[in-house]
């Protein structure tokens, strides 16, 4: 039996796809194996309102990407239509919400300076393989110190603050600061997009770090982006792969990894295939991986009493509409329809449209983030990210789904009165949904809670940190490992960094 | 039902109207959950007993917990380090098992009865560790430690008391083997094992049978030397077999808050049951083979032979230069082996290279004094007390 390839890819998103190119880069042959017809995975437009923001670091370990800077602006929807619109330039929001409270004005600016200052103390730490303390190696200790320095530079005054603020809710923060309510609504949303918290869960400040860290450190920032959005993305890795003579398999999808003497030698595929290979990386979610592709019998109980508890849950659908025209939302002009808008007037409203996701079931007012494509042309489509759309409700998605759109649109009428009357077709992705078409277990963006317990050296797991599992030979690359998901690339390339290291 | 947990009593097993009466001295013990003798008499006459004649013993607070399922075996050999895999039906294995960083949660036996069934019995309680390790495994676990009654019938007279109990061709049964009979009645599971590391049974049944079971026992032991035993008399037989103990030679890795406390296999004298050939997968197997191949194990467990007769409980265990290089976990005068014996956990290369020279510095107490002892010691086999008859088939028979 002979090694076909160097390196077997299991899962072409984004991340499988940044990190196969990185080692074809280096000379390695590369076989990706892909369950679905199509690459690119999550990065897709029916899926979240993400485009891919791809750091500067991930485009030129590919040899330079076509990104460029774009600033977003993002606009707050009030049914009184007294909107909030902030670009996430200070003097122009400064004066924005001025004019709803001066003193709110001040404050945003001295919020926003300090949340800056803590995102960028964190960011070189975000970006990089997590140091692990137990490999008692000088580089890991190096890189802890050197976070532990960056945070203690910023001053003792601004280093209480980090430590008072790390596992804080963003509500008490929030309403310490702010009087306007509209505007608590439209920060607190941001913090917990995407994950399983309510504004008044712990740690949903360090979810808001997270954002700025991979949006230039701003909470309205701009990010990376690539021209053409999520389809020019996965089809600009493509042209790589191609020009690096990665080879793709699609509808292949793997069974298991196949191992000898406790380690990865290959994987075998559901049709029966067997391709053998030096290393193997896995893009699927730590649940899958460990479970399906490792499997359970090859596990030390620990181990299985992790996965089990890593929390992957999703929490969010995607509902698009097309649209026979542009609604009419109320007190917005054109240049508001290409803004992200959201729905989250207040921090009550969150937290209520929170509560019954705790118990896994539907709120029928939830928070929503919107987004007008092709508002210039005669087909829009409205695409809504829907959130706390809990994976697996308790009232069943076959049941409710019909139901659920309704009240979402109906949600939406109170700002745009003429919407029903728009509508061409709706679709609604749920998490249920994801887990199903994309194999990622319980549906989750991140493949897992961006969470102090699931972060860092502790992402996915204890103990598998670094982009390594337990099994010699088998690695991780996906969203569930460090930083997380977000369409950055940034776990595939430093999952190729540390396969690189290791050969 | 709704009483207040703190103060629920101790449960008592399904012997202890008889273990009551025949205790003099209502001396009682916390065993898992269980109020059972540390001694009945006097120690020292219940360990004659266990090494001359027939003594009995209440093991009913034994964990205990049926395997069952489809995947039981394969779930089992996934669980130890020992390979079970060539086990074969209706006999039992000594096991071990231990968590993820390869460090001993307990030890135990293992009985099967067939690929399908098995049972556990162990010290410490593992409900939790087997369903957690169970994912991945058809099978299902029924804790039977209120619902069987357990006996140790131990030492010499042993096999004959138990034939005249009714268990017939008991003398053919090989050690860790066990058979189903029906007695008076009743089904009754007997296994050759026993922690007296003399020739010795153990007796499984329903708790209704407890009762009859333990008076027809004890009356058909009458003319052999028949003595009931606790704790205190099975602590002396244990060391002198040299059998270890866990929370007492080791500490369970669930439980202690030390990492550094934590002993692989190897430390503790039990490399010999981890096959890290076996085919498949067990908990802990990476970190053992790791721990095997760079060779880093910092401990050993081992027998010591001390001079004099004062037994070393405690004792801190010191090289020539008067180093501290480890510890007695169990010590004692052996009646029977006339020898001043001892188990301790030493710093390797002691104990492993280096097994002269080696002193216990021993605190004896002598009426509100401490006679301080500076005793020479020697590393020899944990196995102190093994006589022939413990493994002869057919057992021995007296009448």
């Amino acid at each position: 039996m002979s090694d076909n390839y160097d390196v077997i890819v299991i899962g072409a998103g984004h991340n499988g796809l940044v990190c196969a190119n990185i080692l074809a880069k280096k000379n390695r042959k590369v076989l990706i194996c892909e369950a679905r017809e199509n690459c690119g995975g999550l990065v897709e437009e029916s899926i979240t309102n993400f485009v891919p923001q791809i750091p500067l670091s991930v485009s030129s370990s590919l040899g330079g990407l076509p990104v460029k800077y774009k600033a977003k602006s993002t606009i707050a929807l009030s049914e009184s239509g007294q909107h909030i619109r902030l670009v996430g330039n200070q003097h122009i929001d400064h004066k924005v919400i001025s004019g709803f409270s001066s003193k709110d004005a001040d404050r945003y600016v001295e919020f926003h300076d300090k949340m800056s200052s803590f995102s960028k103390a964190l960011g070189s730490f975000m970006m990089a393989s997590p140091p692990r303390i137990m490999n008692n190696t000088f580089s890991d200790y190096f890189k802890l110190f050197k976070l532990g320095m960056n945070v203690r530079m910023l001053g003792k005054k601004k280093f209480n603050e980090f430590a008072r603020m790390i596992g804080l809710n963003i509500a008490d923060e929030l309403e310490d600061n702010f009087e306007n309510t509209l505007l608590q609504g439209l920060i607190a949303h941001d913090a917990v997009l995407g994950s399983n918290l309510g504004p008044r869960s712990p740690g949903s400040l360090i979810n808001l770090l997270y954002r700025m860290a991979t949006h230039d450190n701003s909470i309205f920032g701009g990010i990376y982006e690539i021209d053409g959005g999520s389809k020019a993305f996965v089809d600009t890795l493509l042209d790589i792969s191609n020009k690096n003579k990665v080879e793709i398999k699609t509808s292949s999808s793997v069974k298991r990894c196949i191992t000898e003497n406790d380690k990865a030698i290959g994987v075998e595929l559901h049709s029966g295939e067997k391709i053998y290979a030096k290393k193997i990386i896995s893009n699927a979610d730590p649940r899958s991986t460990y479970f399906s592709l490792l499997g359970t019998e090859n596990l030390d109980t620990d181990v299985k009493r992790r996965i089990k508890h890593h929390r992957s849950k999703g929490k969010v659908a995607k509902l698009s509409l097309s649209l026979n025209k542009q609604p009419e939302f109320i007190n917005c002009d054109k240049n508001d329809l290409v803004s992200r808008m959201v729905i989250a007037p207040s921090i009550d409203y969150i937290e209520e449209a929170f509560n019954p996701s705790k118990f896994d079931k539907l709120s029928m007012e939830p928070i929503l983030e919107m987004k007008l494509k092709n508002s210039d042309q005669s087909n829009p489509v409205l695409d809504i990210q829907v959130q706390y759309a809990s994976y697996g409700a308790q009232e069943g998605w076959d049941k409710i789904k019909d139901n659920y759109v309704d009240a979402v649109i109906k949600l939406i009428g109170k700002y745009a009165p003429d919407i029903q009357s728009c509508i061409e077709t709706k679709t609604i992705v749920t998490p249920d949904d994801i887990e199903k078409n994309f194999y990622v277990s319980g549906g989750h963006w991140h493949h897992g809670e961006i969470q102090i317990d699931q972060l860092f050296m502790l992402r996915p797991i204890p103990g598998a940190s670094q982009y390594r599992t337990h099994l010699d030979g088998l690695y991780m690359c996906g969203a569930g490992t460090h930083p997380g998901g977000g369409l950055t690339g940034i776990p595939g390339k430093n999952a190729a960094q540390a396969i690189l290291e290791d050969a | 039902m709704n009483r207040d947990l703190r103060f629920t009593a101790l449960k008592k097993t399904p012997f202890h109207s008889r273990t009551s009466l025949a205790s003099r001295t209502n001396k009682y013990y916390n065993w898992n959950g269980f109020t059972v003798p540390t001694e009945y008499s006097t120690t020292e006459l219940e360990y004659t007993a266990a090494r001359n004649g027939t003594s009995v013993m209440d093991l009913t607070p034994m964990c205990k917990y049926m395997i069952n399922g489809s995947n039981a075996n394969k779930f089992v050999d996934y669980l130890v380090t020992r390979d079970l895999s060539q086990m074969e039906d209706n006999t039992v294995a000594y096991i071990i098992w231990c968590n993820e960083d390869g460090k001993v949660m307990d030890d135990g036996t293992i009985f099967k009865f067939s690929n399908t069934k098995f049972m556990l019995c162990c010290a410490v309680k593992i409900y939790n560790w087997l369903h957690d390790s169970a994912e991945g495994f058809d099978v299902s676990f029924e804790d039977a430690t209120d619902t069987t009654a357990a006996l140790a019938i131990q030492g010499p007279t042993s096999c004959s008391t138990l034939k005249n109990y009714g268990a017939e061709d008991l003398e053919l049964l090989k050690p860790f083997g066990m058979k189903q009979y029906n007695i008076n009645g009743y089904d009754v599971l007997i296994s050759r094992t026993g922690f007296t590391g003399d020739l010795g049974y153990e007796l499984w049944t329903d708790p209704a049978n407890a009762e009859n079971m333990w008076d027809s026992i004890m009356e058909a032991g009458k003319e052999l030397k028949i003595r009931p035993f606790g704790m205190h008399a099975l602590e002396m037989t244990r060391i002198e077999a040299g059998f270890i103990q866990t929370n007492t030679d080791f500490m369970a890795a669930e439980g202690s808050l030390r990492p550094v406390r934590m002993r692989s296999p190897y430390e503790i004298g039990m490399g010999w049951l981890v096959h890290l050939n076996k085919e498949s997968y067990f908990v802990g197997k990476r970190a053992l083979k790791k721990e095997k191949e760079t060779g880093n194990s910092e401990r050993c467990l081992v027998g010591l032979d001390i001079d004099g007769d004062k037994p070393a409980v405690g004792s801190v265990i010191y090289n020539e230069k008067k180093e501290d290089i480890g510890i007695v976990t169990a010590a004692m005068w052996s009646p029977t082996m006339k020898r001043n014996v001892a188990l301790a956990s030493l710093k390797r290369p002691y104990g492993i290279k280096i097994k002269e020279n080696i002193f216990a510095e021993i605190y004896h107490p002598e009426e509100l004094e401490y006679k301080k002892i500076w005793a020479k010691c020697k590393v020899v086999k944990r196995q102190f007390f093994s006589p022939e008859r413990r493994n002869k088939v057919p057992a021995d028979l007296y009448e």
